[in-house]
């Protein structure tokens, strides 16, 4: 019996003092570099760190700088684009599939497959299929149509919709995965209960299977969103940031201030602003959850 | 291991350090970029002249770009690991120079006649405190402007256009004729470069001023803006599909003559010559169009800087290798095997190892330099600093790609471009 006991508390401190130190690392990492790279962007550090201090130099800079505000226009409508277009394609897949069709599995896999890919194959595969010279433009006029016109990829205005395009081919069948599951977690009786009761598949779907899978909703948008925020090789490997700068995202900034033109503070400066810009969508919304949390604890 | 046998090995040890602290055993590690293909094989080439020197040759290419290689390079400055030489470039030269501690080889420099044959603009890059600390290994001509024969035997042309003039004619011509009249990929850098040779061959003396100087005034210049309208033109002849694509993939159409006309350095002769592409016969070479009427040169130069590694093994590699570098056989070997040109101008360019391409930037460069028209490269970090060179290249990328930019607001925004950085 005691021999028993004292195994259990050395099982417990073992297990305390593991997650410990992964807690330790994770703060180190996380908290710790995040630190030194917003004290690196207030200093004039190029090459190497420069411990000289210089206030908002590097952020007043950029806020001026063009490319600045074209990566953070492009980041608006990527991140709504492939979060919002994202999850509702994989909201309908998922419903499709969810229709005890034939070849279920197989079909799960097919649209799940892309995730299999890291962004670069993706952006890769997607610069051959949008160019107008040898992809879909250049095939359908083959087929005929010769005035087909698919331009987007070169087109300075529309170019950065091209690599939403990319993007949720990559991504929409992981948000299917997710809430397919979310669909089938749910009890079968609810389903014949509103067929009794005469709601149209659409109606069914919306007002009560997605609302009682919220959460997974919730988890699907949040993961999206940080996918969408740190982006780069998608745009690397698919324009390479152009035509021009009309596809540079902030990810895209910070390599190039940090490595290619080699001023470490003014690339910290631009990470420390793409934190912030995360910081702005996640802090309301914790908000808002927690307002929610004490709303029905007030109801209960 | 019996005692009899840890005194042997120990005494064998402390004889192996009495001896190499007695002689220097001259050795040179090496870092570059250049780990494949002709590059690599020059390098290599390098090699095999120093090790018959005596020193021994360890050379650690860090494939892929070059700030690939030079994170490598911060690495082992922070690491305190520094290799006696690395490659690197123009204004970076003096950048890292002020990191890490470097070898002054002004003596070494001073026994040969190596001063007296280069470039006196190149030579200033290599001593930024005024001491020599590294030195070039070659030369590439950046205004170098290739024409497709079948391109040019359609619109009944026969040589290379001199002038802007000339070359908006043919290529006007070209155009009536189906062909695409420039061979542009579309990558930053790309793009920067094609701004810098329209201006560098509007005014080589503007160019001087408004991009290698940073001059405001320059910059607010007629020039400048004659020569972003003439960037607008050939934008108009370039295929805009070609967006974000490597200038590599159009030769295989420009030979075919799909395409009539590519402005690129002289390493893109390498890649034709790899190509079995005969100059001659499948395509001319020579300088891209000068308005100036006086010789002018874009160079681009690579280089290798020697870090004070506290090392005597390595500083009399060092040394030996700086010697080898500076000589005419070095030269020869080196640029014969990666298409460059030569650093010494003096070196004699009949063999037949070189291509008449070769031949002409190398009397080029010489002209120029009597003519004080050697001009350094936007596009290849040659005449600014990193930081300097991207705020310019994002305004001229965007400008390349978006016809809705005039060439009055692109000037605007280079000098709103450069006041952020100057």
């Amino acid at each position: 019996m005691n021999a028993a006991r004292r195994t259990r508390d050395v099982l417990e401190g073992l297990s305390r003092l593991f997650a410990a130190l992964v807690l330790a690392t994770a703060v180190c990492y996380v908290v710790g570099f995040t630190a030194w790279t917003t004290w690196i962007s207030f200093t004039d550090s190029a090459l190497l760190p420069d411990y000289t201090f210089v206030g908002f130099k590097h952020y007043e800079r950029l806020l001026g700088s063009r490319v600045f505000l074209v990566a953070y226009g492009n980041l608006a409508i990527y991140g709504v684009g492939f979060i919002v277009g994202a999850a509702a394609t994989g909201l309908l897949l998922a419903i499709l599939i969810d229709q005890k069709i034939r070849a279920e599995n197989a079909l799960r896999t097919i649209y799940l497959y892309p995730m299999a890919l890291s962004f670069v194959v993706t952006g890769t595969v997607w610069a051959w299929l949008l160019n107008p010279d040898i992809g879909i433009e250049n095939f359908v006029r083959g087929l005929g149509w010769d005035n087909f016109r698919f331009d987007w990829l070169i087109d300075s205005d529309l170019a950065i919709y091209a690599v939403v395009i990319a993007a949720l081919w990559q991504a929409s069948g992981f948000a299917m995965a997710l809430l397919l599951a979310g669909l089938r977690s749910l009890d079968a009786d609810i389903y014949k209960a509103a067929q009794i009761d005469g709601a149209s598949p659409a109606r069914m779907y919306l007002r009560i299977m997605v609302p009682a899978i919220w959460p997974i909703v919730v988890s699907v948008l949040v993961i999206l969103l940080q996918i969408a925020i740190k982006t780069y090789d998608l745009v690397r490997a698919l324009t390479a940031g152009g035509p021009g700068i009309a596809t540079t995202l902030p990810t895209n900034v910070v390599y190039d201030y940090m490595f290619q033109r080699g001023e470490m503070g003014a690339g910290s400066a631009a990470a420390v602003m793409l934190l912030l810009s995360l910081l702005l969508v996640m802090v309301p919304y914790a908000l808002f959850q927690r307002l929610q949390k004490r709303r029905q604890q007030r109801h209960d | 291991m019996t005692r009899h046998h840890r005194r042997a090995l120990l005494l064998a040890c402390s004889l192996g350090l009495a001896h190499t602290s007695l002689h220097a055993e001259p050795r040179l590690t090496v870092i570059s970029q250049w780990s494949a293909g002709a590059e690599g094989a020059a390098m290599d080439a390098f090699g095999n002249l120093v090790k018959k020197e005596g020193v021994t040759w360890q050379h650690s290419p860090v494939s892929g770009f070059t700030t690939d290689m030079m994170n490598k390079l911060r690495a082992d400055i922070i690491a305190g690991h520094l290799p006696a030489a690395a490659q690197l470039k123009g204004p970076d030269i003096k950048a890292w120079s002020a990191i890490a501690p470097t070898v002054n080889m002004n003596d070494v420099v001073a026994a040969s006649d190596f001063p007296q044959n280069v470039s006196p603009d190149l030579a200033k890059l290599h001593k930024p405190q005024g001491n020599w600390i590294a030195l070039p290994l070659h030369i590439y001509r950046v205004n170098t402007l290739y024409a497709s024969k079948k391109a040019l035997d359609r619109i009944g042309a026969t040589a290379l256009p001199r002038t802007w003039d000339e070359f908006n004619s043919m290529a006007g011509k070209m155009a009536e004729a189906g062909i695409t009249p420039v061979a542009h990929g579309g990558i930053a850098w790309g793009d920067t470069m094609y701004f810098e040779l329209v201006l560098a061959g509007i005014s080589p003396n503007a160019y001087q001023r408004a991009i290698m100087q940073l001059d405001d005034q320059a910059l607010r210049g007629p020039e400048v803006l004659a020569g972003l309208r003439q960037l607008r033109q050939l934008t108009q002849w370039m295929n805009p599909s070609n967006a974000g694509q490597h200038w590599s993939v159009f030769l295989p159409a420009l030979m075919r003559g799909e395409y009539g006309f590519l402005m690129m350095g002289g390493w893109a002769s390498g890649v034709l010559k790899r190509g079995k592409f005969q100059e001659g016969k499948d395509f001319l070479c020579g300088p891209t169009p000068n308005d100036s009427q006086r010789p002018a040169f874009d160079m681009n130069a690579d280089s290798l800087v020697f870090w004070d590694t506290r090392n005597p093994d390595l500083l009399a590699g060092q040394k030996i290798a700086a010697k080898v570098v500076m000589g005419k056989e070095f030269a020869r070997t080196f640029t014969q095997i990666n298409g460059s040109v030569p650093v010494r101008t003096d070196v004699d360019l009949a063999d037949a190892g070189y291509q008449d391409c070769q031949r002409d930037a190398a009397r080029n460069l010489k002209e120029a330099i009597a003519a004080n028209q050697v001009l350094m490269s936007l596009g290849h970090n040659m005449a600014q600093p990193s930081g300097v060179t991207g705020e310019l290249r994002d305004v001229l990328t965007e400008f390349v790609h978006n016809k809705r930019i005039t060439a009055e607001q692109a000037q605007q925004r280079l000098v709103k471009a450069a006041d952020a950085v100057r």
